[in-house]
């Protein structure tokens, strides 16, 4: 360790004045040093070895880095890890450029020109949080709590719930991430409701059963839905993916756009983007018609042979139809209606093992009782189904019939003796209007065919717990109900509605009760999209209304954590329009972006991945260290800031945050991470964790512990099986709950409700979307987006190698299609939209409809390259988020916007000034000898 | 010895990581490459296509042209390894042997005025266990490497396993005899001995379909 008399955050009292971005990377005398961590210095070639785990995009890939002489040289997969097997991605390979890439941000700065300038000063990190935390505490004083917001998303920061929790802390509802309803949180929400277990995101660590390793795995069939893994996990899922059709398990790729997974498919179905919904039906009706189904399974753990009120729309309880009905069963256990095919009569449905139920379901049946008529689930949703005949799905979706029957036979095994298959979706229905209905479809399809906590199929449960010994419940309001816990909000499924009244009148354990509410019915957006609440989180293009309107108040301080804004938001124009109505804005990054450019007063520098020590994603069973291999300039990790600054705030307001007890939960000093860190991976200290990182590197569940199977049919504690996490202990393919969600905001808003809204579809309906290409003369080419493998979110548009292989943005056009615009192979093309142009070269395949075009969205840091006579922000050039639609119709449930299937129109053009596509352009953004031979540092706070 | 690649197309997915380690590990300018992995397809017609990804590098001829044409004695061949190698202090910059090498993996570097090809990771042939950065990075498991003189070899044995009819070679118009094997089945693609492909979406393109 070198010694200083300096003080951690005062040394740089000088403010230097910088006038390009590009030399805010460049470092100051007098950062605290510190020597190298201690490591193993590999004998054959005199590198040090330090384990650790990419963080170049979600998945996080265990990793080895190797330095030499304190600088990180070379980077590769671990060996060791089940399902990336060694791999790491071109995402991952790029972390030697970003690293030391001359556009990092190593210390505090401050704007110090107008907004757009580029203009920044570097200041102390005293002097960075005393102006942040002066800046909230005028705000609220002036205008309330409600004037603070936060936001994250975009890649390469990691602080989902600081965004989340910050807001809670200062008293104000609103936080948002352009991922959230665009991205993951319908999927993962739904699968809550609708069965309280896993969901099926191949990516976000979801699904995992089906990429088990050895003799174990029993996967057959996998349809790919919406996703493409070996492009967006790369090294995990896709690798995983890939030993999969190695083995032989076949797979069926739905998916606009050939990608790598469509390539490979036995099946792959190029839906016209934005319908899946009307495939999905077709899927239904097929497998109802040719009784596909897994009919055992449906009966007995489905809500499908329920009789649903007409009016209500809610399943019937027993208790309703049949007052005189005494159940057999515990106090507490839920009891339905079915028509008994035993004594074609409708009667009392109990819960109990399929066995022991004295009743023989229908699944799909219509008739009356009482003088009034009902149908079971099974039976509208047959009748939802029911126009989808794989012609009319073919003609619709711009499908062929033949190749809708070969993908619907081959996930049914119609045509073998096999037994199981599993939906993988991916996050392209969350862009679209459909975000819930898709999800919620294809869950259903596995539900319905069996396809349940079975091996080798992805909805199955694992990790500690998956076994149950008491009766199973879902918690709403955070993730294993932390909010719940914390503020005495949002009900329990699964508990009685005695059960969590006894629960949630508990002043004295609930002190903020009132206020975290409160809290929830003022988010903004929430009373239309209530999903939201899920993650807590507010409806974007209500928070953009709010800002440009004061209604119904105004959003005036921005605590934003992470990424390129204005490469992430839909309608990117929009939001660049109101940045003049918010009054002050903190950013945080390891570089600076459009949206720091174009809108931030203060930046805070981040730690790059190779910097920041955190343990993330799993891998199976085993977890891994995400390590500080390295640390240079004034750099801290990503929770940090936040913390720092509330702790200023809370001291200028006297001691008391006007907001909830304890709010923010994140680390406020590097110390603190670690030990975070080092107790997650039980190691008894961070400095034990980094000795001997091998014996505590995979942490490693016992795989009896890890993965379980049938988990609904194991008897608990009240002597019946354990079935699902829902009100009804059955799947609910009917999705009952969003039903109650829609008119009183239950499970979230509770217990005081919120407003009511239109009900939400308890089943998958069809949804043309808003902007359709069928009859748009004027827009007649309908868009989708997707990835790429050499970028993550808006990241590494500064990584050299991915821009020299993929250097600019470009559109996918059928050469039919190219041919009658007058367009040639890699030809620059306007693309316009009804909200903006950009512009991309044209990529003619045949891998796409000549009706359809397909764009990675993009945005150029070189636009502000000091090397450019006339800088812009580089995000209107190339950005697919200056076409997209942040306007209703939303998502009913999530408030999803329309970042996929809209209709754009194609005209030639030529390269935007700025943009760079020469290899030789990239050279400014290669690493110099002036950040490589940055001194290590020690940690800030 | 013949010390090759033996790449499962099958597998490939074409994400160009193996591009990335080979130019972090060789230390490769800006616009130069060893190997690249351009897109053969889609053939066909939409949407009755198909696809597959041709990572191509030096393929270790049995007969090389680059080392018949080098006037200087620069281009040779490795004995103890087998692999085609450049002498730095014996190549003069002229590029006789481009012309050589019937498949354009040879690129002179303006720099050092010195021609420069995969080397199989040459520099770690020395290592315990010698992978090429391609390989030990491949996100899909597709690269192999290994001696194809040696039955008992990871690649001699992917390729029994695969059987001759999912094995495929570069065409070879000049008798330079290539070493390198490629699997591909008809499952994934039909193989194309002269990809139109190679020459819309070639090795000269600076981007990929993925």
């Amino acid at each position: 360790m070198v010694h200083t008399e300096v003080t951690r955050r005062s040394f740089i009292q000088a403010s230097v004045l910088l006038g390009a971005a590009t030399a805010v990377g460049a470092s100051l005398s007098g950062c605290m040093k510190e020597e190298a961590a201690v490591a193993t210095v590999d004998s054959s070639d005199g590198l040090v070895k330090i384990k650790t785990a990419c963080h170049g995009c979600i998945q996080v890939c265990p990793a080895i880095a190797y330095l030499k002489d304190g600088v990180v040289v070379r980077l590769e997969g671990d060996l060791d890890a089940p399902v990336s097997r060694g791999s790491l991605c071109i995402k991952g390979l790029n972390q030697i450029h970003t690293m030391y890439s001359p556009r990092r941000v190593l210390h505090p700065l401050k704007r110090a020109g107008e907004r757009g300038e580029n203009k920044w000063e570097v200041i102390s990190w005293d002097d960075a949080i005393e102006e942040a935390a002066s800046h909230i505490v005028d705000a609220i004083e002036k205008y309330g709590p409600y004037s603070f917001f936060s936001s994250v998303g975009g890649g390469g920061a990691y602080s989902f719930i600081e965004a989340m929790t910050l807001p809670m802390a200062m008293g104000s509802p609103t936080v948002f991430e352009p991922g959230c309803a665009q991205c993951y949180l319908p999927r993962w929400s739904m699968s809550k409701l609708f069965y309280g277990g896993n969901d099926q995101s191949i990516a976000d660590n979801a699904v995992q059963e089906i990429f088990r390793v050895g003799d174990d795995n029993k996967a057959e069939v996998v349809i790919v839905w919406g996703a493409q893994p070996s492009v967006s996990e790369t090294a995990e899922s896709g690798r995983g993916m890939a030993e999969l059709r190695a083995a032989g398990v076949k797979t069926v790729v739905v998916d606009p756009n050939f990608s790598p997974d469509a390539a490979k498919a036995d099946v792959w179905l190029p839906v016209r983007p934005g319908t899946d919904t009307g495939l999905i039906l077709s899927w239904y009706r097929y497998i109802i018609e040719n009784k596909l189904y897994n009919e055992q399974f449906t009966k007995y753990w489905t809500n499908m042979p329920f009789l649903i009120d007409p009016d209500t729309k809610l399943p019937v309880l027993a208790s309703e139809l049949f007052p005189a009905f005494k159940q057999t069963t515990p106090e507490n256990t839920p009891a339905y209606i079915c028509y008994d095919i035993k004594t074609n009569a409708v009667a009392p449905f109990e819960y109990s093992a399929p066995e022991d139920s004295a009743v023989d379901p229908e699944i799909f049946w219509t008739g009356d009782f009482n003088g009034k008529t009902y149908k079971t689930a099974g039976q509208i949703y047959k009748e939802q189904a029911e126009p989808w005949t794989l012609e009319y799905t073919a003609e619709n979706c711009w499908l062929e019939a033949d190749k809708i029957e070969a993908a619907i036979r081959l996930y049914t095994h119609a045509d073998d003796d096999g037994t199981v298959a599993g939906i993988a979706n991916g996050v392209a229905s969350d862009m679209t209007e459909s975000a819930s209905q898709v999800p919620l479809g294809l869950m259903g399809l596995d539900s319905i065919m069996g396809y349940i906590n079975t091996p080798g199929c992805t909805m199955t449960q694992y990790g500690p717990g998956n076994q149950p010994t008491k009766r199973p419940v879902t918690y709403h309001n955070g993730f294993g109900g932390m909010f719940s816990d914390m503020y005495g909000i949002g009900a329990v499924i699964g508990m009685s509605d005695a059960e969590n009244e006894a629960r949630i009148n508990n002043a004295e354990a609930f002190p903020q009760q009132k206020l975290a509410n409160q809290l929830l019915v003022d988010r903004l957006g929430m009373k239309d999209h209530k999903g939201l609440y899920a993650w807590c989180h507010s409806h974007i293009p209500t928070v953009r209304e709010a800002i440009a309107t004061g209604e119904p108040f105004k959003p005036r301080v921005w605590f934003d954590m992470s990424g390129n804004k204005l490469a992430m938001l839909g309608n990117a124009k929009s939001w660049y329009d109101v940045f003049p109505e918010v009054d002050y804005v903190i950013g945080q990054y390891p570089m600076l972006t459009s949206f720091h450019v174009e809108a931030a007063d203060l930046v805070f520098p981040l730690r790059e991945w190779l910097e920041e020590p955190m343990v993330n994603m799993c891998q199976l069973n085993t977890q891994w260290l995400q390590n500080e291999t390295v640390h240079i300039g004034e750099t801290v990790s990503h929770g940090i800031p936040c913390v720092q600054v509330t702790k200023k705030v809370a001291e200028k307001l006297g001691g008391t945050l006007p907001g909830l007890v304890p709010g923010l939960l994140g680390s406020a000093t590097e110390a603190e991470v670690k030990a975070s860190v080092a107790a997650t991976l039980q190691a008894p200290s961070w400095e034990e964790l980094i000795a001997d990182t091998d014996k505590y590197v995979p942490l490693v569940t016992p795989e009896d512990v890890y993965f379980g199977y049938h988990q609904q049919e194991t008897v608990v504690d009240d002597g019946l099986p354990a079935g699902f996490a829902t009100e009804s202990r059955k799947i609910e393919v009917y999705c009952q709950i969003l039903l109650k969600l829609a008119r009183t905001g239950y499970p979230f808003c509770y217990p005081t409700p919120q407003e009511a809204c239109e009900d939400y579809s308890p089943i998958c309906e069809y949804i043309e979307p808003a902007e359709s290409p069928v009859g748009d003369t004027e827009y007649p080419f309908v868009l989708t987006s997707g990835r790429v493998p050499y970028f993550h979110h808006g990241t590494m548009r500064h990584a050299p190698f991915s821009r020299e292989l993929f250097p600019t943005a470009e559109i996918r056009i059928n050469p039919a299609s190219a041919q009658e615009l007058g367009v040639s192979h890699m030809d620059w093309v306007k693309v316009t939209s009804r909200r903006g142009e950009v512009h991309a070269r044209a990529y003619l395949t045949e891998g796409v409809n000549p009706h359809t075009v397909w764009m990675e969205r993009f945005w150029n840091p070189e636009c502000f390259d000091a090397s450019q006579t006339n800088p812009t922000a580089g995000w209107r050039e190339c950005n697919v988020n200056v076409l997209t639609k942040n306007s209703a119709p939303f998502n009913e449930v999530y408030g999803s916007y329309t970042n996929r299937g809209f209709t754009v129109k194609i005209e030639k053009s030529t390269k935007p000034a700025n943009i760079w596509v020469e290899p030789e352009e990239f050279a400014p953004f290669l690493p110099t000898e002036e950040m490589k031979a940055e001194a290590q540092t020690k940690d800030v706070f | 010895m013949k010390n090759c690649l033996v790449t499962d197309l099958d597998r490939c997915s074409g994400c160009d990581s193996c591009v990335a380690a080979c130019k972090f590990e060789n230390d490769i300018d800006l616009g130069m490459y060893y190997r690249r992995v351009p897109a053969v397809g889609p053939t066909g017609t939409f949407p009755n296509i198909e696809m597959y990804w041709l990572p191509f590098q030096c393929q270790q001829c049995a007969n090389p042209g680059c080392i018949e044409v080098c006037p200087t004695g620069a281009s040779y061949r490795d004995e103890a390894t087998g692999v085609v190698l450049i002498d730095e202090e014996k190549c003069i910059g002229c590029e006789t042997c481009l012309t050589g090498c019937p498949y354009q993996v040879r690129t002179l570097n303006p720099t050092t005025n010195i021609v420069e090809k995969c080397t199989l990771c040459f520099q770690r042939s020395g290592d315990e266990n010698w992978v090429p950065a391609c390989v030990r990075t491949c996100c899909t498991g597709a690269i192999l490497f290994g001696d194809l003189d040696d039955p008992e070899s990871t690649v001699s044995k992917a390729v029994a396993a695969a059987g001759a009819a999912n094995c495929h070679q570069i065409a070879d118009a000049n008798g330079v005899l290539p070493s390198s094997i490629y699997i591909l089945s008809e499952k994934t693609a039909k193989w194309q001995d002269d990809p139109e492909g190679l020459v819309r979406y070639g090795v000269t393109r600076q981007t990929t379909q993925v």
